[in-house]
């Protein structure tokens, strides 16, 4: 029984990859992202070999372009959710796949397999471009706070995308989501600034990458901005789920 | 083989709809009142009512989309959602075609082969059988409305189930398409297998259905055979009107 559950799971988790692999406005968010992360790290690089001060760090610059193209990510999320209620596909997916907790929980580990590479990615890149452009100024940057910092990066932008999909769930609608999330991130969030407390999904999930500057006072460490950003992430999660198993299609 | 041949004797039994005294309420509104009909397998059955009447409603919750509010409706004495392998037992369309305008029409349904561990190649059968194979490549939102029909249909057969469930399966279907339709049906039943479909359309319901349920107001008014439904009306069209509008009074 236990094995044939497992089964069960393999196949809905290969439906759900292959719906979001199939899905263009996926491919195209994900490429998009990466590029124009590109083009952010260098302007920030640029930014920051004029700053002669040099007190960003060189992980910091490569990374500071997330704050703005997590925005990607973001949509990526909501489209992941609510592409389902496109075309009436939702029907579709429970007439063929009616067990409605494995299904969304198969949804988000789907998003999570194409999330994690390509958010490292992302991260990387923007590492590699500050690390490239700055070579000759700056002094060499330790491997294991990289590789430690470029994980935060990845697991920040993954846990946002997974959050977003489940606000997207529980909204079911793209643009209420869209307006709502990106509303929280972009203006909301950067204009309440310290009025906000910092165990939000945003302010804490920064200290997964961002180290906190010197007398800051919501600062965290990134064990703590992960452990809050997951709780964050479990909790949409779980009331999308309590909500998708009760409600009519 | 063994499995088989015992599906095939229980077959009477196996493949039974059975809806029985469904309620359906929306806030104060009242959808379905006390719904119970069967639907039997080697037989088309339609289920008829005008717009609004509950006949999608109650599609809705045997496919386990909706929820009752009391009453049920199980598939061989089961609810959906406890069937092991529901597309290889049931094939459900409902309006429009199910499946995103972004996606081509070859990805939907590998998907849904994937879902229920099908092998592609019945993908580009099932494309065969419902004339898609050309437009397969190309994406669904450019697809017209008889096409996304079209579509539809593929993915309701493509587990060759032994039930299917159709929301009005001729709605945006050309001539070509109906006739399509109706000799599909008619084979399927012809094999032992149950149809369900609903329909407004009296006319094209009359050459395809062995038997008849007609609902208006949340309520059957009519179960039986054609020829008992159609009574002494000279048409089951006639009937329909004569049914809905005694008991309900006007007729959308």
């Amino acid at each position: 029984m236990r094995v044939s559950s497992g089964r069960k799971f393999t196949k809905i988790l290969g439906a759900e990859l292959d719906k979001l692999v199939t899905l263009p406005l996926i491919g195209f968010i994900l490429i998009g992202s990466f590029l124009l992360n590109l083009v952010l790290a260098a302007a920030f690089t640029s930014a920051g070999q004029q700053d002669s001060a040099g007190t960003q760090s060189m992980l910091e610059l490569g990374l500071a372009s997330l704050r703005y193209t997590q925005a990607g990510y973001i949509i990526l999320g909501i489209l992941a959710a609510c592409s389902e209620y496109s075309g009436g596909q939702i029907r579709t997916t429970l007439t063929v796949i009616p067990w409605r907790g494995l299904q969304l929980s198969a949804k988000h580990l789907a998003l999570a397999i194409i999330t994690v590479p390509a958010a490292f990615m992302i991260a990387a890149s923007g590492v590699l471009y500050s690390l490239f452009r700055m070579s000759n100024t700056a002094a060499g940057i330790d491997i294991g706070t990289m590789i430690k910092t470029l994980a935060g990066a990845a697991g920040y932008l993954t846990l946002t995308a997974l959050l977003s999909a489940a606000i997207g769930s529980l909204l079911g609608r793209t643009t209420p989501a869209v307006v709502l999330l990106l509303g929280y991130y972009f203006v909301v969030s950067p204009l309440a600034g310290e009025l906000l407390p910092g165990y939000l999904p945003d302010t804490a999930g920064y200290s997964m990458y961002m180290h906190p500057s010197a007398g800051e006072i919501n600062a965290r460490t990134p064990i703590e901005g992960t452990g809050i950003l997951m709780l964050w992430t479990l909790l949409f999660i779980t009331a999308a789920l309590v909500l998708y198993r009760k409600r009519d299609a | 083989m063994l499995l088989y041949t015992w599906n095939h004797n229980r077959k009477e039994v196996l493949w039974l709809l059975t809806i029985h005294n469904l309620v359906k309420r929306r806030g104060n509104r009242e959808i379905l009142s006390g719904i119970s009909f069967i639907a039997r397998p080697g037989r088309v059955t339609g289920f008829l009512g005008p717009n609004g009447a509950g006949k999608s409603s109650t599609l809705r919750i045997l496919l386990g989309l909706d929820r009752a509010t009391s009453g049920s409706a199980l598939i061989h004495g089961k609810a959906f959602a406890e069937l092991p392998n529901p597309l290889t037992t049931v094939g459900a369309a409902l309006d429009g075609s199910g499946a995103h305008p972004m996606r081509t029409g070859r990805a939907h349904l590998r998907w849904l082969a994937r879902a229920a561990g099908l092998p592609r190649s019945r993908v580009e059968e099932v494309l065969e059988i419902a004339g898609l194979t050309n437009a397969a490549g190309r994406r669904v939102g450019s697809y017209s409305l008889g096409m996304g029909r079209r579509l539809a249909m593929a993915a309701a057969l493509l587990g060759d189930p032994e039930i299917l469930i159709l929301d009005e399966p001729v709605n945006g279907l050309d001539p070509e398409g109906i006739r399509w339709i109706r000799t599909l049906l008619r084979e399927r039943a012809a094999s032992g297998n149950t149809v369900l479909l609903s329909s407004h359309l009296m006319g094209e319901l009359a050459e395809t259905v062995d038997d008849v349920v007609v609902i208006h107001h949340g309520k059957v008014v009519a179960d039986g055979t054609l020829a008992e439904v159609t009574g002494n009306h000279s048409t089951l069209e006639s009937a329909f009107f004569a049914l809905t509008s005694e008991r309900g009074g006007d007729v959308s």
